[in-house]
């Protein structure tokens, strides 16, 4: 199969070249279609009546629709997913990625609302490359004397004599190492190249990416400092080196041993590749730390620049709860009560004190950020933010009404909800079936849909985490948007016109001016209806302490702010016992011009954008409601889903 | 029979049943004298292969001496550990095994190349999986329910007699949305990305040429102008011969490993000896 490796890229390139010869005459070369509409010459000199109407960048490159996807899905090449039953592999992920039915591990069908855009198969570099996957057909092997030669047996009939050839060898020692199928090298590098091909073969440009990557699990004493890498180009360049590990002293699970590898597999491959971590809320204090785990030590610039140079982003939301902020860092944010995972680390073995909880959380991150930029001159933690799933079933399927669980076991039935997902050794802390976060996408708004351009969009950070919902979320900032910029009908041409989209970085801020936003929601065309846009803000103040604020910028209905300065709840149309809900109330969109009220230029700041849906059911319900469960009292059975952007940071002048 | 003997999952079969009784004989054969572990050159060598792929470096002395000490802990641990009986009712690693039988299946369909005959035929047998999607260029106006409540229909039908006027100017028409206004030769299923499965559907329905409407989707009321809709013609064996041996790998794929399964089931006596229901209810308490 290998040896196959399909080049599905000329053959798709030369077909949409050829397509758009055919369309050229209907439609001409200055128009440009945006998430609004097309813009073409005469509409946009209706809204742009000077000169010149706008920048040709705005009109023409700018991404006009997110892609959604996962960046991190396992299959049965990680060990801990074949050992909980996961009998998909990597061509079964993408396949269920593009919208085919597939037959789920636990023998039920299963197949998404609708297909993703991209996904990334990232199997565990530890163990990964079970089993020797014989004669693989790499180049290399065909290379060699030995393998060529069985190869050659196979193909003119006699397989069963090259078969027991190889076998014999094995036993004496004496098959060519390139081959080799023990344990170790070559079996190793045979599940790696498996994983590649999956994704050479499944790549499609322009209609479905198929990322190469693996997940370099870092989990020592059970805390959780996993990070996804993800290659920005084929296999031709990714077969050059094999993934890093965690086992020394092959590896090592020191994130800065994970960049000085980036960096050598860089440059050894041509290319590029990033990281980005997940599940700061199971690492016990370490995701994002001041002082370092592995030193004791405060960290120093280096650390900095090499976390800020390769991991952009940081997945904010996943089946194991969700990590955008806790009650106890945002006791004022009414939202922030949302999939806690927060009894201990990953497997238990040390429970949570709540001083570790600083380090573990997104928004905190972002803000403790900003305070090292001002000692260090870097922000090591400047990063903008993804949901994926980290399914363990191949199956990127988080839907309320369609999860498919985090491991093959959990995969719909009566008792998933009831049955506990981790108990710490003395059975008394556990974390319940139930407990799993049906959760989340990563959205990206690339310029089209393939690997260098989702890439590159990543890199950007212009992306944001939803909770698995497909809302289209917007953010510009910059210092010129005026209220009327909401009413236009092109509102992502202004943005990419008068300010910076979100990842970037607002320019130093004109005297007495303070920044404006706008922010634009549109709701997944079938999901629920949009509650509220949110910004939150994050700031430094000048003693050094950081700060954070939660603004309401939009909202549906006619609602006002209360005594308290809190917008009143949108309420709820979820039937439980039936597990359905109406979009009587919310808004399918939501757009709005806001500038920041106590801006200080003085003071280094984040802003975000926090899109929150109405109340639908929850996974649970759709279960209880499917098996004719009665899920215990403690069982949340609604859920409000939601969205948040990469921020947009400010930095004052020096 | 003829045709039998090219069959290639029968080679499938015959290759994995020839793998297991070898490897099984020579397991036998070479299994290490107790209480004696021989690290030889070609292993450590491997070690080293081992990292310097992971570390772009072979290993200095001292790692290397930290390498074989591993191995030959891990060695003494995994022969006690089978000595003691640990590998057995061991969820883990019996899964693991059996995941290890289905990789072998797996990996010898992997083996087989189809002939370009074999290629046409799938491609003929499944003709609509490697049809071209239907793509439409459209123009739509909205109107949002919240903001017409009970008008809605009477707004709507004005709306369309404005629209359907010659010199109608649609882009300013309407209520203001993020939903595009205009997509030219869009896929079916980026009509359903942007607009809904419901919406692409009732578009697929429209005549071309005239102002249409409404046609709901989950934001409200759309009316729509179909310039063109083309419908999907079934990709020729050429441009398609990528997607078809990748669909026709699949099929193999699957097929090799019931079909390994069921090869393996017909060697078994299964039999299930099923305890009463107060049993059974008595064990689920």
């Amino acid at each position: 199969m290998n040896r196959i490796l399909l080049s599905t890229f000329p053959l798709t390139a030369f077909s949409l070249a050829l397509l758009a010869v055919i369309v050229a005459p209907a439609f001409a070369a200055d128009e440009a279609v945006t998430d609004i509409g097309t813009l073409d010459k005469e509409s946009a000199g209706k809204t742009f009546p000077s000169k010149p109407p706008y920048s040709p960048y705005a009109g023409r490159n700018f991404p006009t629709r997110p892609y959604f996807g996962d960046t991190h899905t396992h299959t049965s090449f990680s060990m801990d997913a074949g050992a909980f039953g996961c009998r998909l592999g990597p061509r079964d992920a993408f396949r269920f990625g593009k919208g085919q039915e597939v037959m789920a591990s636990s023998g039920q069908s299963v197949k998404l609302s609708r297909p993703l855009d991209f996904i990334v198969v990232t199997d565990h570099s530890d163990g990964f490359g079970f089993f020797p996957m014989l004669l693989a057909g790499d180049p290399r092997i065909m290379a060699d004397p030995q393998g060529r030669a069985w190869s050659e047996m196979i193909h003119s009939g006699k397989g069963a004599q090259a078969a027991i050839e190889i076998v014999v060898n094995f036993g004496k020692g004496t098959i060519s190492k390139a081959i080799l199928p023990v344990p170790g090298t070559a079996t190793y590098r045979s599940a790696w190249l498996e994983t590649i091909a999956a994704a050479d073969e499944a790549n499609e440009p322009g209609k479905f990416t198929a990322f190469i990557g693996f997940e370099w699990t870092s989990n020592t004493g059970g805390n959780n400092l996993h990070r996804n890498i993800i290659f920005r180009e084929n296999g031709e360049k990714a077969r050059r080196v094999e993934p890093f590990v965690t086992m020394k002293p092959y590896g090592n699970d020191n994130p800065r041993d994970l960049w000085k590898w980036m960096a050598a597999c860089e440059e050894k491959t041509d290319s590029e590749i990033l990281a980005l971590a997940h599940n700061g809320n199971l690492s016990n204090g370490r995701m994002f730390p001041i002082i370092e785990s592995f030193t004791g030590k405060r960290i120093d610039r280096e650390y900095a620049e090499g976390r800020m140079k390769w991991e952009p982003l940081y997945e904010a939301t996943q089946i194991k709860g969700d990590g955008e902020t806790h009650p106890f860092l945002s006791p004022n944010d009414e939202f922030a009560n949302f999939e806690r995972w927060d009894k201990g680390n990953l497997d238990l073995t040390v429970l949570k004190k709540p001083e570790m909880l600083e380090f573990e959380y997104a928004r905190s991150a972002l803000k403790n950020g900003l305070k090292m930029e001002a000692e260090l001159g870097v922000n090591p933690y400047k990063f903008g933010m993804v949901g994926s799933t980290d399914a363990h079933t191949a199956l990127a399927a988080v839907e309320e009404d369609n999860f498919f669980g985090k491991t093959s076991s959990s995969e719909p039935g009566a008792d998933r909800a009831a049955h506990p997902f981790v108990k710490s050794a003395d059975g008394k802390t556990v974390i319940m079936g139930w407990e799993q976060t049906a959760s989340g996408y990563a959205a990206v708004w690339a310029t089209e849909n393939t690997r260098a351009a989702i890439f590159d969009a990543m890199k950007r950070k212009e992306v944001y985490a939803t909770t698995g919902p497909r809302m289209v979320v917007r953010l510009f900032g910059g210092f010129d948007f005026e209220a009327k910029d909401a009413q236009n009908r092109l509102p992502a041409a202004i943005g990419y016109t008068k300010g910076v989209p979100m990842g970037g970085d607002l320019p130093p801020a004109p005297a007495g001016k303070a920044p404006t936003f706008l922010v634009a929601a549109l709701k997944d065309p079938i999901g629920a209806n949009l509650d509220r846009y949110q910004i939150v803000k994050g700031w430094l103040d000048a003693k050094g302490e950081t700060h954070e604020k939660v603004y309401d910028v939009a909202w549906s209905g006619n609602r006002r702010a209360g005594a308290d300065g809190k917008l009143p709840s949108v309420g709820s149309t979820v039937d439980v016992e039936n597990a359905t809900w109406t979009n009587t109330i919310g808004a399918p969109e939501l757009i709005s011009v806001w500038q920041d009220p106590e801006f200080d230029p003085a003071q280094r700041a984040f802003y975000y954008g926090r899109v929150i849906e109405i109340p639908t059911p929850r996974w649970t319900a759709y279960d209880a409601k499917y098996f004719g469960v009665k899920m215990p009292k403690e069982v949340p059975m609604t859920t409000t889903e939601r969205a948040y952007t990469s921020p947009i940071w400010y930095t004052p002048a020096k | 029979m003829k045709k039998l003997l090219r069959e290639p999952l029968l080679h499938f079969l015959v290759l994995g049943a020839a793998i297991f009784f070898a490897y099984r004989a020579m397991s036998k054969s070479t299994d290490a004298a107790p209480g004696r572990i021989v690290v030889t050159p070609g292993q450590i060598e491997h070690l080293t292969i081992g990292f310097t792929r992971t570390w772009q470096r072979p290993p200095s002395s001292e790692e290397l001496e930290g390498l074989i000490r591993d191995y030959v802990r891990e060695e003494i641990c995994c022969r006690e550990a089978v000595a003691m009986g640990l590998d057995k009712d061991d969820a883990v690693i019996r899964r693991r095994l059996q995941q290890k039988v289905e990789f072998i299946s797996q990996d010898l369909a992997a083996q087989a190349e189809p002939g370009e005959a074999e290629l046409r035929a799938y491609w003929q047998a499944h003709a609509d999986a490697f049809r071209d999607e239907r793509r439409f260029t459209f123009r739509q106006v909205y109107l949002n329910p919240q903001r017409h409540g009970a008008n809605l229909t009477a707004d709507g039908a004005s709306l369309l007699a404005q629209l359907n006027q010659p010199g109608a100017d649609a882009v300013t028409l309407g209520d203001q949305t993020l939903l595009e206004h205009e997509l030219a030769r869009a896929t079916a299923s980026e009509v359903a990305a942007r607009f809904g499965e419901n919406f692409a559907t009732k578009l697929g329905g429209l005549r071309t040429g005239a102002w249409q409407g409404p046609i709901e989707s989950g934001y409200g009321a759309h009316y729509v102008f179909v310039q063109e809709s083309t419908e999907g013609r079934v990709q020729p064996f050429e441009e398609a011969r990528e997607a078809v041996r990748r669909e026709w790998a699949n099929t193999q794929r699957l097929r090799a490993n019931e079909q390994f399964y069921t090869g393996l089931l017909q060697r078994y006596n299964v039999t299930v000896e099923r305890p009463s229901p107060p049993q059974l209810a008595e064990a689920a308490r």
